[in-house]
């Protein structure tokens, strides 16, 4: 969900998708793996780092590379496939810095059981990060001048520009929270399963699911969205197996959600937040 | 390994990748789709091809078949997706190339599942040594080639060619003259999978194997860079990518033992480099646009010349 906000963010700002999203989630996993597991500065650190460094790489990217190409008039299949160059460019990077072997978390979790259910200490500090972040950005997007300036260049880029609002720096700003949300939701998916450099590519579909279901760039259709999203594959899985199918199969349910989406209405389910 | 062996093996390799650069730059360079799942069409080449050898069907049946139900798969795809904008276009032929990879990675009756199942070889002759093998393969891969080649030839430059064009300038002018779009950009879709279908289907017999891992999302990204670099709209210049590409990676495989790093990865960081240097500094790719040749065309240049020679 949170790498999803991001992705949904972004592309509504930028009007492209940007494939390298996935490798900003394993760039974000593999900086949290570095501080919190080979420095041994715990998880907390980790999250903050990796927010911050992915964050200012996800600047650094738009500003280096999407929107010098978008004044130069590239059109926006450039713009995608230029994403997916750097996404190459990352996540080979990657790599060849920390290898193609899958590694793990070593930080263990408390595990204590709910009725039928397990439940560790990582799932509950995962529901608590995301609840809150999902709070902070409702304040900031609800409340500060920035936040309804991103909303207002989402919903109509030429009347935010004309209400004199500084349309560039609203989108770098957006990339920067795009990039560290992905991050967090990278160290929380790596420490959920394990970290290689595909990481992000992994769950890249069910993401695209998660942001055209809850309407490119708009917030709350993203956080609804995922939990539908999430909750479809979850009970697909058991559905799965119950049909003797392979579990694999998991990604497409996301997929068919995706397809249903974009033929039934395109716009997702922002129609239900136009005044939120 | 014998050299030669492996200067014959890239020029197979770039025969096979040429039919694909040309099937995309059908989609991507005259009609203007963005085809991110261009690996999808060439699995289903790839193991119609497998599939039916495997029941004894000969080898030209198994690629025209390939390239039929690539066809088949390519007008179930575009059905529902091409009226969409650009962008959803993209995603979703990108999440079908992913899900048709899975299918046969998980279903192991199909073909084997992960582990895939070994391929006959189109032509075997009894007792030939290697080299000749792979002579008779690039007869074989050239002569596809040489086909595809002159179909794509013939479209861009006929009436059709500047339908599809047009329409990929301009939709809605397309649309106005009478030109459904749909129908158009459906047709060219099917025409584009059904070459990769048959590339597919050489490809596998040309390895002896096939497997899902051969399938991965980077196979249609070479594929992009080979149009692009090449120029987009311009048949040889998809020729001229697929000659780069390949030789570019065969040379970073070659020079292995002297990197520093993996080539594997060096290779796709290259790729990516390269890929934002061409969209930044020469988008429209090495060669430009092929002008269209027409009869009419041809004969006001002569016209024109004419007048000139009187004139003076």
């Amino acid at each position: 969900m949170l790498g999803a906000v991001g992705l949904s963010l972004t592309y509504g700002l930028s009007g492209f998708p940007n494939f390298a999203h996935a490798e900003f989630i394993t760039l974000g996993a593999f900086i949290g793996y570095a501080v919190a597991d080979q420095l041994g500065l715990g998880l907390p650190a980790a999250l903050v780092v990796a927010f911050l460094v992915t964050g200012v790489v996800g600047f650094l990217c738009y500003r280096g590379i999407f929107q010098p190409l978008a004044k130069r008039g590239a059109t926006i299949i450039h713009l995608m496939v230029a994403s997916i160059a750097l996404g190459f460019i990352l996540r080979h990077s990657i790599g060849a810095i920390w290898s193609w072997r899958p590694l793990y978390f070593t930080t263990s979790w408390p595990a204590f059981d709910l009725g039928p259910i397990r439940v560790t200490g990582l799932w509950l500090l995962l529901i608590f990060v995301a609840v809150a972040l999902a709070f902070v950005m409702h304040l900031i997007l609800t409340k500060t001048k920035i936040g309804k300036a991103i909303r207002a260049t989402s919903s109509n880029p030429e009347l935010a520009l004309a209400s004199g609002i500084n349309i560039d720096r609203v989108i770098w700003i957006t990339w920067f929270v795009g990039g560290g949300l992905a991050a967090i939701a990278g160290i929380f998916r790596a420490a959920d399963t394990q970290i290689w450099p595909m990481t992000g590519w992994d769950i890249i579909l069910p993401m695209f699911a998660v942001a055209i279901l809850g309407g490119i760039g708009n917030f709350y259709g993203a956080i609804v969205a995922a939990l539908i999203v999430g909750l479809a594959e979850n009970i697909g899985v058991v559905a799965l197996a119950a049909l003797g199918l392979s579990t694999s199969y998991r990604i497409g349910i996301a997929f068919v959600i995706l397809i249903v989406t974009l033929i039934i209405k395109p716009q997702g389910l922002a129609m239900l937040f136009r005044r939120a | 390994m014998d050299p030669l062996l492996y200067g014959l093996d890239l020029v197979v390799f770039i025969g096979i990748f040429g039919i694909v650069a040309l099937s995309l730059n059908l989609e991507f360079g005259f009609a203007g789709l963005a085809n991110f799942g261009k690996v999808a069409f060439f699995l289903v080449g790839a193991y119609t091809y497998a599939l039916l050898s495997q029941i004894g069907v000969p080898f030209s049946l198994c690629l025209i078949a390939g390239a039929l139900i690539s066809a088949l798969f390519g007008l179930l795809v575009a059905l529902p997706t091409l009226k969409l904008r650009l962008d959803y276009l993209a995603i979703s032929v990108l999440a079908f190339g992913e899900i048709l990879r899975l299918i046969v990675k998980s279903e192991s009756w199909i073909a084997g599942g992960d582990w895939g199942i070994s391929v006959a070889p189109a032509i075997s002759i009894a007792g030939a040594s290697p080299r000749v093998g792979v002579l008779v393969n690039i007869g074989l891969v050239y002569f596809c080639l040489l086909i595809c080649f002159v179909i794509a030839q013939l479209l861009a430059n006929s009436p059709y060619g500047r339908v599809v064009r047009a329409i990929r300038e301009d939709e809605i002018a397309a649309e106005a003259l009478g030109k459904d779009r749909a129908k158009y950009k459906a047709q060219i879709f099917m025409i584009g999978s059904a070459m990769a279908g048959v590339a597919g289907g050489l490809y596998v017999q040309y390895l002896h194997y096939v497997l899902p891992g051969m399938f991965m999302p980077m196979v249609t990204f070479t594929v992009w860079i080979m149009v692009l670099l090449g120029g987009p709209a311009n048949n040889w210049g998809a020729l001229l990518g697929a000659v780069l590409v390949e030789l570019f990676k065969y040379g970073t495989n070659l020079a292995k033992p002297i990197l520093p790093i993996d080539p594997v990865n060096l290779q796709y960081i290259l790729f990516g480099a390269l890929i934002i240097l061409v969209l930044f500094y020469r988008p429209q790719g090495l060669l430009k646009e092929s002008p269209i040749k027409t009869k009419a065309l041809e004969l006001a240049r002569y016209g024109r010349t004419v007048a000139k020679n009187k004139g003076s």
